[in-house]
């Protein structure tokens, strides 16, 4: 996916430029949509352990703070961490508080606010390593692990360490997890996350000297003056008023590198025991995770029944065209079929969420090109698997003896009523197998619309992991409703199929 | 002389791999008559059927039926409504295995003649009864026998009350037992009054206590034509004469 992004960013950004006055809307909405990528973990904004539903973290309160200032309501847009410029872009948010380093590469893009967090690079190596590794220097030669697109990664760079060295992965925990399992050697990370996520575990010790400071700042769209301005102020006022300093203090993250921004700490706030980060695998409240993973489930489930349908339908359909339609609209659908195909399905979630509303920007039209994720993702997941259903469809319409349209044409039936009367039905007996399997695969490949903040079972497993260190458990308890999800589909395709098969098909010889 | 109820002037037909299939066929079927068609298998007897059935758009002649032109060379669009008006029985059954018998044969009626429900059923069991297989209404063709299914196809074909009935060799897929069942069918439909009908066959015995006229098929080209006591006698044509494997 990362392959892909540089080529959104440049077509959302070419679009982007038509955006008018971003302050002017959010007033007149009276909402400040701002993004996140909620499966990023503590302590930014994640599901809290206790109850996966709410969503805490220390910038959860500089948003809701935030938009206070401004006059209107907080609403959290989540999406995958790596999609969010593309996302505000597309005008699905009006700015980002998620962890944004500010870098040149990323300016070149975005606008950024002043600073609301400073951070520094901390080494995190097994206890065991704790004498022999005390700094980069002492780790020539070892692979270190990182997170994706993260600050650590130009950091790890600049210091000279090879690119096969860096081992970069989409989730914050894995690093951590990853240097544990002795994988790699040791991990660079935020010293804040580091402290979080390897400050309680025996198995882990965090190399003492930080290095390469950086700050996060809230990101908005270049152009947005107004909108930056009005943000740069609130912040100032909670830098100086005290209230980015108890944030930061209620959430451990407070330290004196902080006072450098300006910060003021504020009145002495206790630390909150969520933001403690530690291992709570004897207190994880199934309960409450069991109802979220249903509700999850429910969702992968209407993502599924949903798009298998109208991809079986929409997919006889290309195939009739294929097989019989005038030429050049069957030239188009063949076309259709094969690009569908021949490109992977996260592309095309991601070009009809972040890419088809710049579009419309541009052409004049984004209400009619803006489309709710759900919507988006059962779109997707039908017009990619109807191209699936088509080569099916396409088969067991062939498989269809000639003498049956022979027949059929000798009693005058139409080519249409041949098709509707004779063919389809008894296609449609040859392919319910066929379809019933790509159900199955569907299933899971519903996940990919997670990328799109689309909280189906395997993003909310993970989230939920995350924030309560049980990655492991979590993804089990998800492959346990996967699994129930798929048998269900399993039986009812063989109900289907029996249904079909008590019509016994005629075993006939082609003779000439 | 009456119009015949199917007619075929100068037919001429080719494959791209077979090549030149028929070379001037003419047919002329006179109306609540057995017309046969024999000829060694390759002799176009098969095409020639095809055509009168108008499966096919031959590339130079005309056929009608019934007086009205429903092909002719320049024309190659083959009206549906005269289509149905022929009836066609082929070597194998090809019934439509998801429907039962009597799915089978009420469907044509249903859907193209738009016959309403009760009275496209009720075709459908004459039909079936006509053949002999009324106890098999119900029953899907992967039920039935070769000969059963044969019949209905027989029946299905009836259904739609064509002009001409074309039935292809109807008994060569069958083996000596089911052939006599198929032919007795057949032999009934034929010494009926009413109907017109086209057979192609090897069955000698067929032809004989049935047809009223014949056409003998060589390499494409009808070679004799006539009445059917026309075979009784030797040295008409010597391709016949080896056909029928007489000195």
């Amino acid at each position: 996916m990362p392959r892909v992004l540089p080529f959104l960013i440049a077509l959302a950004a070419a679009m982007a430029a038509t955006a008018d006055d971003g302050l002017a809307r959010l007033r007149a909405a009276g909402v400040m949509r701002w993004g996140c990528d909620i499966s990023g973990g503590a302590p930014f904004a994640f599901p809290d352990p206790a109850d996966p539903d709410r969503v805490i973290g220390f910038e959860v309160e500089i948003a809701e703070d935030l938009a206070r200032r401004l006059g209107v309501r907080a609403e959290r847009f989540s999406a995958d961490w790596l999609a969010l410029i593309d996302a505000m872009d597309a005008d699905r948010c009006d700015l980002l508080i998620n962890g944004f380093e500010i870098t040149p590469e990323r300016e070149r893009v975005v606008a950024f606010s002043t600073p609301y967090f400073r951070y520094a690079q901390q080494l995190v190596v097994r206890a065991e390593d704790r004498e022999r590794f005390t700094s980069l220097d002492t780790l020539r030669g070892s692979p270190i692990a990182v997170l994706n697109g993260s600050a650590s990664v130009a950091s790890l760079r600049s210091a000279g360490v090879a690119p096969e060295l860096i081992i970069e992965y989409d989730d914050s925990l894995a690093p951590f997890t990853e240097t544990v399992l002795g994988r790699v050697d040791a991990c660079l990370q935020e010293s804040f996350i580091a402290r979080f996520f390897a400050g309680q575990d025996p198995r882990l010790a965090l190399v003492e000297r930080t290095f390469d400071p950086g700050v996060y700042a809230i990101v908005t769209r270049r152009g947005d003056d107004a909108l930056l301005a009005e943000v740069n102020a609130a912040l100032e006022a909670m830098r100086t008023d005290g209230t980015l300093g108890r944030i930061l203090q209620r959430w451990g993250l407070w330290d004196d590198a902080q006072s450098a921004l300006g910060t003021q700490r504020g009145p002495i706030t206790p630390t909150i025991p969520e933001a403690i980060g530690a291992p709570a695998d004897e207190g994880l409240p199934w309960s409450l995770i069991l109802w979220s993973l249903t509700r999850a489930a429910a969702m992968t489930a209407v993502l599924t029944l949903v798009s298998m349908p109208i991809a079986t339908f929409a997919g006889l359909g290309l195939a009739l065209v294929i097989l019989h339609g005038p030429r050049p609209i069957s030239r188009i659908c063949h076309g259709y079929v094969l690009v569908t195909r021949g490109t992977p399905l996260l592309v095309q979630i991601f070009l009809l969420y972040y890419s088809l509303p710049a579009l419309g920007a541009w052409l004049g039209i984004p209400e009619l090109l803006t489309w709710n994720k759900v919507v988006v993702g059962i779109v997707c997941l039908a017009a990619n698997y109807a191209a699936y259903e088509a080569e099916i469809h396409r088969a067991a319409l062939q498989a269809i003896p000639p003498t049956q349209w022979d027949a059929a044409k000798a009693l005058g039936l139409t080519r249409w009523q041949t098709i509707r009367f004779i063919v389809v039905p008894q296609s449609w007996r040859l392919s319910l197998p066929a379809i019933i399997n790509d159900l199955n695969s569907l299933i899971k490949d519903s996940s990919l619309v997670s990328m799109i903040g689309v909280q189906e079972l395997l993003a909310v497993a993970l989230g939920i992991g995350k924030a309560s260190f049980a990655v492991p458990s979590m993804l089990v308890a998800a492959a346990a409703f996967y699994l129930a999800l798929s048998l269900l589909a399993d039986w009812c395709g063989q109900r289907l199929e029996r249904r079909a098969a008590a019509v016994r098909a005629l075993p006939e010889p082609i003779q000439r | 002389m009456s119009t015949p109820a199917l007619e075929a002037i100068g037919i001429r037909k080719h494959w791209p791999r077979a090549g030149q299939v028929l070379d001037g066929c003419s047919v002329r079927v006179q109306p609540r008559t057995v017309h046969a068609l024999i000829g060694a298998s390759g002799s176009g007897k098969s095409t020639l059927l095809r055509c009168l059935a108008l499966l096919e758009a031959p590339d130079e002649g005309t056929i009608l039926v019934e007086g009205t032109t429903a092909v002719d060379g320049a024309l190659q669009r083959i009206d549906d409504r005269i289509r149905r008006s022929v009836g066609m029985v082929f070597q194998e059954p090809s019934l439509f295995p998801h429907l039962t018998a009597r799915g089978n044969v009420e469907l044509a009626p249903r859907r193209v003649l738009r016959v309403p429900p009760d009275e496209a059923r009720s075709r459908a069991s004459a039909a079936l009864d006509r053949v002999h297989a009324l106890h098999l209404t119900d029953r899907h063709p992967g039920d039935l026998s070769g000969g059963e299914r044969q019949r209905v196809a027989i029946a299905r074909a009836l259904a739609m009350q064509p002009t001409v009935l074309l039935c292809d060799e109807p008994t060569s897929a069958l083996d000596p037992m089911l052939t006599r069942e198929v032919t007795s069918v057949l032999r009934d439909l034929a010494l009926d009054a009413g109907t017109t009908m086209v057979v192609a066959t090897h069955d000698m015995d067929f032809v004989t206590a049935t047809a009223d006229s014949v056409d003998f098929l060589h390499a494409g080209r009808i070679r004799v034509s006539g009445p059917a006591d026309l075979l009784g006698r030797p040295g008409t044509d010597p391709e016949l004469d080896r056909f029928l494997r007489r000195p």
